[in-house]
């Protein structure tokens, strides 16, 4: 299995030749709407390639500068964005959930949130005020939990010495994902099933987590060698299940504010937070599991 | 008696000498997502009045204190005069060098510098991302759609409705000439700002238009005249022209 130990290596090779074979796809069938998102990958690839090449503090950084712009996001678009004080709060507690993860204090990175929270409760406090501080109390809380504790698994996952294969998986897996039940709903779906997201269909999710499943026995060797075949097929659901459900998660909290997209910033995607929405569940739930059955984390 | 006096369910609530209350407040969220929210990145960089925005703020304190430090470094700096204590005022200078901006920047008291904007061109800046970032935070610049027929017009209304600020405008619309043009200097006086003249001299020779970088080392000199306050709008341009070869 010695061969498998570094998966960075075949993971970027792999990434290099998938971006140019996507390129040439597009190319060839002449798809004018793939550019868009082609392009952005063109970037985003290299940058997330770069921090994990960097190491678990060069990771750590990424999943920060994301975390604080994709809480930056939902907070502009609920409104939030103007009680300066919880907004502060949070973007400490992401710095400080990432750094307890980089450290590999598992107790205090679990805790964390009960810390965030406690300092939130001092805002209405020391604001002297009640008027709209219940709402921006719990959306707070939705952002300590949501965007700063859960994207800070990913941090957490790196730093096990199997983790990078780990979080490699989990990010090409749930971007996978969002293809997989865009594209089986496209050419199979019939059947709506959710008021949450109109476009998704019963054969669009069922593909995805079928090929979910798929592409999780695809990987093993190459991500997760020590884990059974039942703890493959685990991996496969996580992502096939809840990249679903963290996208409709953030299809919720759209709808309630009325907003098609939280931003603009990755050109054919939208915002940062319309890319994470099937990252933010997958990574605490897939941590959790790889450390229940395989203890392997500190 | 048992029970007299005592909290009965069905009893109405009983007054404490407080008024009734009014209606309750709604227990329903009520989202108002930013005003510019549906706006590209380089649009909110280059909007005024400014949106309040932390992150953006931040970097544009910091930016500027950097852009500041390399041209007091790079370059030494005279100051005559100051801009007057006023809450809407107009900085209005020739503009021979992209080191204009900076100049000024460095000749004011840091509360200025922190509500500063500086009238971009948008054909220039703020097409793209990496200029628009490097206006809006190192310069401070905001942006000016020189090509569009009505942005006077949206001007005039946003100075209108301005309490405070302080803005600064190259009325010549462009580092190759030095006559200011009359319009945006009759919207400014139109809407009651007071509209100082600033001289800039020695720029041109440090950073001349056509040079892919800068000579460091030349003196600069930057002067506040006294605001124009009596001066016919008509007649705006011409002593501006007058103010600026006088102080070349």
């Amino acid at each position: 299995m010695e061969t498998f130990a570094q998966p960075l290596p075949a993971y970027t090779a792999l990434a290099a030749v998938g971006i140019v074979l996507f390129g040439a796809v597009l190319r060839v069938t002449r798809l004018t709407a793939g550019w868009a998102p082609y392009r952005t990958w063109l970037v985003m690839l290299p940058v997330v390639f770069a921090a994990l090449w960097l190491g678990v503090w060069g990771w750590a950084a990424l999943v920060t500068v994301v975390s604080v712009y994709g809480f930056k996001e939902f907070a502009r678009a609920s409104g939030l964005y103007r009680e300066r004080l919880f907004v502060l709060v949070v973007y400490a507690a992401i710095v400080a959930m990432n750094l307890a993860a980089v450290f590999g204090r598992f107790g205090l990175f679990m805790v964390a949130p009960v810390w965030a929270v406690g300092l939130l409760t001092l805002v209405p406090i020391v604001r002297n005020r009640t008027e709209g501080m219940l709402q921006g109390f719990a959306l707070s809380v939705v952002g300590v939990v949501y965007f700063a504790w859960f994207l800070a698994h990913l941090t957490y996952l790196a730093i096990w010495q199997d983790g990078l294969g780990l979080v490699i998986y989990v990010i090409l897996a749930t971007q996978l994902n969002d293809v997989l039940a865009f594209l089986t709903g496209k050419l199979l779906g019939r059947h709506r099933w959710t008021v949450l997201s109109p476009n998704k269909t019963v054969e669009g999710s069922l593909g995805a987590l079928a090929l979910s499943i798929a592409f999780a026995f695809l990987n093993w060797q190459l991500a997760f060698p020590r884990f059974p075949w039942w703890g493959v097929l685990a991996a496969g659901l996580i992502v096939g299940v809840g990249g679903q459900i963290g996208d409709l998660t953030l299809a919720n909290f759209k709808r309630n504010i009325g907003i098609k997209d939280f931003g603009d910033l990755l050109p054919g995607h939208g915002g940062i937070l319309d890319r994470l929405n099937s990252l933010t569940l997958v990574a605490p739930v897939f941590l959790h599991f790889a450390r229940f059955f395989f203890d392997g984390f500190p | 008696m048992i029970g007299q006096g005592g909290y009965n369910p069905s009893d109405p609530p009983q007054s404490m000498g407080a008024p009734p209350p009014s209606d309750p407040p709604s227990l329903l969220f009520r989202y108002e997502p930013m005003p510019d929210l549906d706006r590209p990145l380089r649009e909110r960089l280059g909007q005024y009045p400014r949106v309040p925005d932390m992150t953006f703020d931040a970097l544009r304190t910091l930016a500027r204190w950097l852009a500041i430090l390399l041209f007091r470094l790079q370059f030494p700096l005279e100051v005559r005069g100051a801009p007057p204590q006023a809450d809407r005022v107009a900085l209005v200078a020739n503009h021979a060098s992209h080191l204009d901006s900076l100049a000024v920047l460095a000749s004011i008291s840091e509360r200025r510098r922190r509500e500063i904007a500086v009238l971009a061109a948008k054909d220039y800046f703020f097409e793209r991302l990496r200029t628009a970032v490097g206006g809006s935070f190192f310069a401070q610049a905001v942006s000016f759609d020189r090509t569009r027929y009505t942005e006077l017009r949206r001007w005039s209304r946003i100075l209108r409705e301005q309490e405070r600020g302080t803005l600064l405008v190259f009325p010549s619309g462009s580092r190759r000439r030095s006559e200011a043009h009359d319009a945006i200097l009759f919207v400014l006086a139109k809407s009651g700002w007071i509209i100082v003249p600033v001289a800039i001299a020695g720029t041109a020779e440090a950073w001349p238009v056509g040079r892919a970088v800068w000579r460091p080392f030349r003196r600069i000199r930057v002067t506040f005249g006294e605001p124009a306050g009596e001066v016919p709008t008509k007649e705006l341009a011409a002593f501006l022209g007058e103010f600026w070869r006088a102080n070349a």
